[in-house]
């Protein structure tokens, strides 16, 4: 049951009829007899809503950043008409809109009212219930109901970074022969024998199968394919963290107001959070993998952070983007330290057979030192190992500010953490493993490049 | 398909029973009190008709006892209506018009604003006597059957063949004295009447022998709170407001109530959801820079620069960190231009005395570094 701002309001002219009235307790009893009759009458008359049947149907997945529709179809089998208001609940950061909307049902029919999604964060949202508010004749009263009509929509991390894929892909097939400017292929295997043609380099010329035609002929070469790269996320918590700028504004991006938690200072204007860096390594691993799979590669994907968080291994060529982006659509980071020595160990039961492992994590000196540099050398010396980090620009632009006293203190362990940085950097070297450090904006494609290089030597 | 999650009848019964079952003990338990206090009333003082501790019913009983007639009146019309030949029992600050054309023996205190009217040859001196228990002191055969009474407030003096008991240091508190052919008795105090103090010292016996003086007692008392008497500027404004306006209020609360009910109704579930967390990843850096602040680490901040702008600088000049000290200045001098004994002090000197210096240091890199890495 509800009632309705006009049985207030009808309340409140009450009390003008008491005010004049000439026996003024009569007036009171009879103003609130005749409301309550009224407002009994009209939740009488009012359409059931426990009857409704409801339908639904749209959009299951959607990536961030877009916007998805979900349509609730409303059937009233009852006998009255179904008039009021309908609140399809949503979590707050699906971004339903409208937040409620009229409904408007006669006996025996249904109706299609639809909700526009537009969420701001990854993984699954769901609809929690359907209310449906619905008046009496009168408008002065409503019977209220709440459906569970379960409907669920996978928001899938946005792959902001494809927009550099063409540029790759281009750069594959040069490497992989198909270029007309044929050179001989920096890939490393043997791919057939062909006809020689002007502008072919002459040291391809492959002199004994010369002579025995007599025809000049030359070798091509391609790219190693079928190579195993396996992309291991970090999902612990130094993944939290976020760097750069939001491209895809996310929940809790911009401070709410009113979030200093009663400060009578202000703390100044901070710096809006951009994305974690978990979305930064995400991004680039769809873009590595992209790029993987068109180079003929097997890619594998394995979360890890103490335990297993998601593993996709097999998938054909075709659908390895599509499962993958599903895969990674609940990861969030965990706020528990990484277990270096047991992620090895899970990347080793996994991947029996060599191949490229790329670790994309944070180039903490703390966390690395103590997780993994320990277990380093078993991974290193089964697979090819590439770390690859999203670098703060922020710590980058404090090293850089010497304005006042305060600034140099923060740009002292600006540089400090960098110096850190830098040390990891080279101890990783060091130990045979290749690693990608850069700004978010520039680190899917610079760990796509590292990959081409790798190929282009012929390393994997 | 779809289920309802609405409650059913049965559900919201089995939910509202608890606090129904309160509800109707509350109402129960206050009833109750209320039917056992008897209906409380506010107490008004020397009424014959109130039982609390400054009523006068006490009085009134024995005067009937013994067979005086008290008639309560709270309007000078009505006792005018009554006759024969009365005493007129005038208690505390009655408030009447008209209070001179009452005839008949009077019995009055001192401290009502009425006495200049009623009795307008006695002259008093308000609260100037302490009221406690006092000897008579005097002919009066009334006062001296009495004995020591309860008495005190004002002392009094009349005119010429008056009788005053009850003596204070200022005057007596009691007088009576005859003038056209009625008996005026005023008294500095009446405490001595109320159902308190009947019992004690001679105040019953004094009490009745000054009001039996006759076969009737008009008592004339407060006229009722609630009525528009003429002495309307002594009223408070909620005697003045309709009846009206306090159902009104109750009104305006139900319509409150019905407010409070559509308001607070929400349309389905407040749904909650577990957000990560938001954490930008420089806060630690940020925190870091914090401690040195706090601590005027100076050496461990002006090391950290040195050795940062160091990184950068060396492979530029094609030296190595494991290159000397000597060695690295003399090439960044060179390359620079400036003061060899300048340059070793900002790489390897002591650490900045104060933070200023240490402003100036960081200024003093970031200039060697723009240099050469310029060139």
């Amino acid at each position: 049951m509800a009632l309705t701002g006009r049985a207030a309001l009808v309340a409140a002219l009450g009390i003008v009829v008491v005010l004049i009235a000439p026996d003024p307790v009569l007036a009171v009893a009879g103003v609130c007899l005749l409301l309550a009759a009224a407002i009994v009458l009209d939740l009488a008359l009012a359409g059931s809503v426990r009857p409704l049947v409801f339908h639904r149907s749209g959009d299951t997945v959607v990536r961030l950043g877009q916007t998805a529709t979900v349509d609730l179809v409303v059937e009233n089998p009852g006998k009255r008409r179904v008039r009021g208001v309908l609140r399809d609940a949503w979590a707050p950061s699906a971004g339903a809109w409208p937040r409620s909307q009229a409904v408007d049902v006669p006996p025996g029919e249904r109706r299609r009212y639809s909700v526009v999604l537009t969420p701001v964060r990854r993984g699954d949202r769901r609809s929690e219930a359907v209310t449906v508010r619905s008046l009496g004749p009168l408008g002065l009263a409503a019977r209220q109901g709440g459906h569970s009509s379960p409907w669920s929509v996978r928001v899938l991390p946005p792959f902001l970074s494809r927009k550099h894929l063409p540029s790759r892909l281009a750069r594959l097939r040069e490497l992989d022969g198909q270029h007309p400017a044929l050179v001989r292929g920096q890939g490393t295997e043997f791919d057939s024998l062909r006809e020689y043609v002007a502008g072919d380099d002459v040291r391809s010329i492959d002199w004994r199968a010369t002579a025995r035609r007599n025809d000049v002929v030359v070798r091509t070469w391609r790219p190693e394919r079928d190579r195993r790269v396996l992309i291991v996320l970090d999902t612990g918590r130094t993944s939290a963290g976020r760097v750069g700028s939001a491209p895809i504004p996310l929940a809790g991006a911009r401070p709410a107001a009113g979030a200093g938690g009663g400060l009578l200072i202000d703390p100044g204007p901070l710096p809006a959070p951009g994305w974690p860096r978990l979305d930064w390594s995400m991004d680039a691993a769809l873009l590595l993998a992209a790029l993987a799979a068109r180079a003929g590669d097997r890619v594998d994907f394995l979360a890890y952070d103490r335990s297993v968080r998601a593993w996709l291994s097999g998938a054909s060529k075709t659908e390895l983007l599509p499962s993958l982006v599903n895969v990674m659509a609940p990861i969030e980071a965990e706020l528990i330290e990484a277990d270096g020595p047991g992620m090895v160990a899970a990347v080793l039961s996994r991947a029996r057979h060599r191949c490229l492992v790329v670790l994309l994590t944070d180039l903490n000196s703390a966390s690395l030192e103590e997780g993994l540099m320990p277990v380093l050398g078993q991974l290193s010396s089964r697979h090819l190992l590439l770390v690859a980090a999203v670098s703060d620009p922020r710590v980058t632009a404090m090293a850089g500010l010497h304005g006042s006293a305060e600034q140099v203190y923060d740009a002292a362990a600006a540089e400090r953490a960098m110096a850190d940085r830098r040390r990891v950097t080279a101890r990783l070297r060091r130990h045979g493993v290749e690693v990608v450090d850069a700004v978010p904006e520039e680190f899917a494609p610079a760990l796509a490049d590292a990959y081409l290089a790798l190929k282009s030597q012929g390393r994997l | 398909m779809t289920t309802s999650t609405s409650p059913t009848t049965r559900g919201i019964w089995r939910s509202l029973r608890a606090p129904l079952l309160v509800g109707v003990l509350l109402v129960v338990a206050a009833t109750i009190g209320v039917l056992l206090s008897g209906g409380a009333r506010e107490a008004r003082y020397l009424d014959p008709d109130d039982t609390s501790l400054s009523g006068g019913k006490a009085l009134a009983q024995l005067l009937r006892a013994r067979g005086v007639t008290v008639d309560r009146v709270d309007s000078v019309d009505a006792a005018l209506r009554l006759s024969g030949d009365r005493l007129i029992l005038v208690t505390g600050n009655v408030y009447h018009d008209d209070m001179d054309r009452l005839g008949g023996d009077l019995l009055i205190d001192a401290g009502s604003p009425y006495l200049e009217d009623l009795a307008p040859e006695v002259r008093r001196d308000l609260d100037g006597a302490r009221v406690r228990s006092r000897e008579p002191e005097c002919d009066l055969p009334a006062a001296r059957a009495a004995g020591s009474v309860f008495l005190g407030g004002s002392p009094l003096s009349g005119p010429g063949g008056s009788v005053g008991c009850y003596p204070s240091p200022d005057g007596p508190t009691l007088l009576t004295y005859a003038v056209s052919g009625r008996t005026v008795t005023v008294v500095g105090d009446m405490q001595f009447m109320t159902n308190m103090r009947l019992d004690e010292d001679g105040n019953a016996a004094l009490a009745l022998n000054l009001a039996s003086s006759k076969s009737a007692v008009t008592w004339l008392v407060n006229p009722p709170a609630d009525e528009g008497g003429p002495v309307g500027g002594d009223k408070s404004i909620y005697d003045l407001m309709s009846p009206n306006v306090g159902w009104g209020v109750v009104m305006a609360l139900i319509a409150l109530l019905v407010t409070i009910v559509w308001r607070s109704r929400r349309l389905g579930p407040v749904v909650v959801e577990k957000l990560p967390v938001v954490v930008r990843a420089a806060e630690s850096v940020e925190g870091h820079g914090g401690l040195y602040r706090a601590r005027r680490a100076r050496d461990r901040a002006a090391a950290a620069l040195r050795a940062g702008m160091l990184a950068r600088v060396l492979p530029r000049l094609g030296l190595t960190v494991d290159s000397g000290a000597d060695a690295v200045v003399s090439a960044i001098a060179v390359r620079t231009g400036q003061d060899p004994h300048l340059v070793g002090a900002a790489l390897y000197g002591p650490p900045p005395a104060d933070d200023g210096a240490l402003v100036g240091l960081a200024g003093y890199l970031d200039h060697l570094e723009r240099q050469i890495s310029e060139r």
